[in-house]
């Protein structure tokens, strides 16, 4: 491990000297302490990512899910609402679900018989005399304090207060809602199931590395090569895409700018509009002028702080295991009214996604190599400064630098940092 | 991120997939006794039983073997319960494990 | 682009696919397979993924190949739900062209392997799409992978479609038309797998 830094100057917090504009110190990837620091401060706060109300389509459907190293059931009552329990039953602690999924208004502890409704309420438990009858327990299974939505994207907060999830989201809810505009319903359904690869790495290597546009052409040299991808040059130093800052810790690569250039429907996506006319027809029915831009222009990829990365055609849920381990789950965006798109985003995310994808693999590797780098202890930091002396701001008022810069590493330091200082 | 250039195997030659299958699909039949309702807190087939005089529902609780028919008004009666009195039927002290 | 974009606009034309139900039962071991031919072919194909002897493994395959490592159970419906692996023949292809670049980090350098494959079993014949009739075969594996950070220990059921076709010289020779892995842990967080399971 990297020793921290111990040299104080006057009323600098301990993340001031961690934490500089320029570059990050090793220790904030392999120290404990700070692990557990970031499980109160930031997971156990902010507003984390953890699943999409398709998810749980029909009134009682349960599945369950990973928030912060919880394990946690997402419900939907009968009403339509969606819930997030913890799986731990109010009288001894037990684990009450163990299916992955499944449908029922209410939920038995096997160890006992409490049974609890599916919003969490104790429903009752067996040989009540012994308790003095019924109603006598003001027990039920414990509840993430907040549950928001956004375009079917479930959050949960583990705060009690706090901003909201569109504060929270800020400028990152308009790409979730470039990417839920690429349905000619407006909605889309993460209905494909998840891969699960675990990950030997601190999960801020992951968060940095969605944005960075740097590394494309060596990690994925092997496969852009083999298949002759476009892809590469997207994430050239020639690119005209940007990275942006978008606050709040979210960044993105915007690619528009080259599709724009290309000014190609369907490009976007490694087709044509005659490949698949019904999926065109029906944007240009929905949005009319307008669908040929959202064609154009393609999906949105956008990290949103400090879990949620949205590749496109692909939603990532990163969760934190350990100082030196994460998983990242994966599935494939399901558009809704677009079979003709859907069926090939399964098959694509499963060639370049989770455990043997051709593309996430080698990210995969890296992130184990780096973390394997990181617990050396010199030279100490981790540059984040590439792009500073590009940088400049938008026209919406967003930092942006070239495709290649670590303009949304920087972004997310400093929204983690005021976090780890709150 | 993806590479839209990795070949699609939907593409491709067919095989016949065989699929996992599981009970709590509510795709399982027992034979006899018809099909399962099923989720990992309990386990019931359903079936009309054409016995008596007129047709009823036969449920049976597959963990204990315990059997009930609901005829016509009984299960009109099911449909009709407040929401609140189903739940109350739910709770484990109420009618199973009294005392 | 190469080649590998043919089969990406195919696809938007193709209208068959596979399917979950229409797996009819297994028909009876098919005529002119012997068990020891079954297991040599099982154990030399074990040993070209442990040895990490690409060119050899693709040949083994058929132009229909299907290599699916489902995820999340024993395997649902591949087209509608994502899978570890759900290769055809020319993303098998694919596949082994970017392992052969040496640039392939998750194998680069390749792990070191040994598999122990058991519990064969002649389960029966499954008509295929050329007319004829596949032999499929079940068998247990166990396999150590150790990689520079570790070992990892993986272990699964494996279903393989034989069939037997000429060869570059004529003669008849055992192909492997079909590759199911259903690793025991498919339904937890796994490590990166790039070899070839």
């Amino acid at each position: 491990m990297t020793a921290v830094p111990t040299t104080s100057s006057g009323t600098s917090t301990r993340y001031d000297r961690l934490i500089l504009p320029d570059r990050v110190h090793g220790s904030l990837y392999t120290d404990p302490a700070i692990f557990a620091e970031e499980l109160a401060k930031i997971w156990h706060t902010t507003w984390v990512f953890v699943g999409h109300e398709s998810e749980v389509p029909q009134p009682n459907d349960y599945v369950r899910k990973k928030l912060a190293m919880q394990d946690v059931v997402m419900t939907r009552d009968k009403d339509g609402e969606v819930h997030l329990l913890l799986n731990r039953c109010a009288h001894r602690g037990n684990q009450v679900c163990d299916d992955q999924k499944g449908n029922s208004s209410s939920f038995r502890c096997p160890y006992h018989g409490w049974t609890f409704r599916n919003t969490g309420e104790l429903l009752g438990y067996p040989y009540n005399k012994g308790y003095g009858g019924k109603n006598k327990l003001e027990l039920g299974m414990g509840r993430v304090p907040r549950v928001a939505s956004y375009q079917g994207f479930v959050f949960g907060s583990f705060a009690a207060d706090g901003p909201s999830l569109e504060e929270h989201l800020g400028a990152a809810a308009g790409e979730i809602d470039r990417l839920v505009g690429l349905s000619p319903e407006g909605s889309v359904s993460l209905t494909a199931g998840w891969l699960q690869h675990k990950t030997r790495a601190n999960w801020k290597l992951l968060a940095e590395n969605e944005t960075d546009g740097y590394h494309p052409q060596f990690v994925h040299g092997s496969i852009f090569g083999v298949t002759g991808s476009p892809i590469g040059a997207l994430y050239s130093d020639a690119s005209t895409a940007v990275t942006r800052n978008l606050g709040g810790g979210h960044s993105e690569n915007d690619l528009r700018p080259e599709f724009r250039g290309f000014d190609e429907p369907m490009r976007w996506f490694g087709t044509t509009p005659d490949r698949v006319p019904d999926y065109v027809a029906r944007m240009e029915a929905a949005y009319g002028d307008d669908a040929r831009r959202r064609l154009v222009e393609g999906a949105p990829h956008v990290m949103v702080f400090p879990n949620l990365f949205i590749a496109e055609i692909q939603v990532f849920n990163i969760q934190p295991v350990a100082t030196g381990e994460c998983v990242q789950y994966s599935t494939a965006v399901q558009l809704d009214g677009a079979p003709e798109l859907n069926r090939r985003m399964v098959s694509q995310s499963i060639g370049s996604v989770g455990p043997a994808g051709m593309l996430l693999a080698d990210d995969t590797e890296m992130y184990e190599r780096n973390q394997r780098g990181v617990e050396a202890l010199q030279p100490e930091w981790l540059e984040v400064s590439r792009g500073l002396v590009r940088e400049r701001v938008d026209e919406d008022g967003f930092t942006i630098g070239a495709a290649t810069d670590e303009t949304g590493m920087r972004g997310f330091w400093k929204h983690y940092k005021s976090l780890m200082e709150a | 991120m993806t590479d839209p250039a990795i070949p699609d195997p939907s593409a491709g030659p067919q095989h016949d997939i065989v699929a996992g299958g599981s009970m709590r699909t509510g795709r399982f039949v027992v034979p006899g006794v018809g099909p399962v309702v099923e989720s990992e807190f309990a386990s019931v087939s359903v079936d009309l039983d054409h016995e008596g005089n007129s047709v009823r529902l036969r449920i049976e609780d597959l963990r204990t073997g315990r059997v009930r028919h609901l005829d016509a008004l009984e299960l009109e009666a099911v449909v009709w319960l407040p929401e609140g009195h189903l739940t109350q039927l739910l709770d484990p002290s109420s009618d199973r494990w009294r005392g | 682009m190469t080649e590998t974009a043919a089969p990406l606009a195919a696809s938007a034309a193709t209208t068959a696919r596979p399917s979950t139900e229409g797996a009819g039962p297994l028909g009876p071991v098919p005529d002119g397979w012997t068990r020891a031919e079954v297991e040599d072919f099982l154990y030399r194909e074990a040993r070209l993924a442990d040895e990490n002897e690409y060119d050899a493994w693709e040949a083994l395959w058929t132009d229909d190949a299907l290599y699916w490592v489902p995820a999340g159970g024993p395997g649902t419906d591949p087209l509608s739900e994502v899978s570890i692996i759900f290769d055809n023949r020319n993303r098998i292809a694919t596949r082994m062209k970017q392992v052969r670049t040496g640039k392939r980090y998750a194998q680069a350098p390749p792990s070191h392997l040994r598999r122990v494959v058991g519990n064969v079993e002649l389960l029966g014949g499954r008509p295929n799409h050329a007319g004829g009739v596949d032999l499929e075969v079940g068998a247990n594996f166990l396999a150590v992978e150790s990689k520079p950070r570790g070992n990892e220990l993986w272990a699964g059921r494996t279903t393989y479609r034989l069939r037997r076709q000429p060869g570059p010289d004529g003669a008849a020779e055992i192909r492997l038309a079909f590759k199911k892995v259903v690793l025991v842990d498919n339904d937890k967080p796994v490590p990166t797998l790039a070899f070839l399971v």
